[in-house]
């Protein structure tokens, strides 16, 4: 019968689920600007050598917060 | 100055309509000039909870397409002569909506009305996305509850990276509503507290309405529940309205109530 009192409460549970959900949400999430910097570093490798593809990634660790550039010539 | 400001919340049936309806008349009340406007392009509803239904004749996309004059299509609440409505389109959907044609019917608006309040659609979509474009703070409104929680930290998202203020390098206001809020299960554990949902959210409290069954039968009549002044929700959403007039009227948590087998039974065995 005391196990009932004992059991975590479900609004605990709650928030520890939910700042985990919102965390993994907001670091893979894309930056607004990645399109027109997509379209920028086509630009400017352009007049060197010929762009296939641009791949631009998010990527956050703890405090840190990165992107990630692969271009892929022809 | 005048003021935009968008009802937002992510996921639906939070309340939303509901929670503009009576900040809208709450406005009204405090004697200030204020519009709502339906951007639910497809699904009306404001016109139902403001109990206006039988007045609207034009929309806001005729209004935008030039097909109707503002004054035309503009609806002067019953309840208070400071309180207009303009209507959504029920037949129209989302995609005719163009920035352009939103930033002229908001500038028009400005000159009318001190606070221009919009109600946004459910969901993240280009409909979300152009109510809130040009909106000058937001309020977001969720319930203690954790999809709604969830659902409304990506709406802030996107509110964060494509409203103009933000493109134009500033930032935009925003504040939480916390609907349908249950001190009881809140004591016994049960429900996320408020000071739990601001730490996951991030954002600054406007209030917290308590859950009320009042609500309901208030828009089965067409009368937003501020109207009613014994109401615990009408109290909260008066106090609500009040501050963002910018009154310092204080937060009021609402409180659990005494008594009870649960409530003694907790109180032995805390």
């Amino acid at each position: 019968m005391f196990g009932w009192f004992k059991r975590k409460k479900s609004a605990a549970t709650a928030k520890e689920r939910l700042q985990i959900a919102i965390m993994s949400d907001r670091a893979s999430s894309d930056y607004p600007f990645m399109e027109d910097l997509k379209r920028d570093i086509i630009e400017v490798i352009k007049k060197y050598k010929k762009v296939s593809n641009v791949e631009i990634k998010k990527a956050s660790e703890k405090d840190i917060n990165a992107i990630s550039i692969d271009v892929e010539l022809e | 100055m005048s003021k935009v400001i968008a009802v937002i919340s992510g996921k639906g049936g939070v309340g939303k309509t509901t929670t503009t309806a009576n900040i809208g008349l709450g406005i009204a009340m405090q004697m200030k000039q204020c519009v709502v406007v339906d951007f639910d392009i497809g699904q009306r509803n404001l016109d139902m909870i403001l109990g206006l239904e039988n007045r609207v004749v034009y929309d806001m996309v005729q209004v935008m397409d030039g097909e109707a004059a503002l004054d035309q299509a503009l609806i002067r609440s019953k309840a208070n002569r400071n309180l207009h409505f303009l209507p959504a389109s029920q037949t129209k959907d989302k995609s005719v909506l163009e920035s352009a044609k939103i930033k002229q019917l908001l500038d028009e608006l400005k000159k009318k009305f001190e606070y221009v309040i919009l109600d946004a659609p459910a969901g993240i979509e280009s409909g979300f996305e152009h109510t809130i474009e040009f909106a000058d703070s937001a309020i977001v409104v969720v319930n203690p509850e954790v999809s709604s929680i969830r659902d409304s930290d990506r709406a802030i998202g996107i509110l964060d990276s494509k409203s103009q203020l933000v493109k134009d390098g500033k930032e935009v206001e925003k504040k939480l509503i916390i609907n349908r809020f249950d001190p009881d299960m809140v004591e016994k554990g049960e429900m996320l507290d408020s000071d739990d949902i601001l730490e996951i959210l991030g954002i600054e409290l406007l209030g917290i309405v308590p859950e009320d069954k009042g609500v309901i039968d208030a828009s089965n009549q067409g009368q937003p529940i501020i109207m009613n002044e014994k109401s615990q929700a009408g109290k909260a959403y008066k106090r609500i309205s009040k501050r963002i007039c910018g009154n310092k009227t204080p937060i009021v948590k609402p409180k659990a109530s005494k008594g009870g087998i649960m409530g003694r039974l907790k109180g032995i065995f805390s």
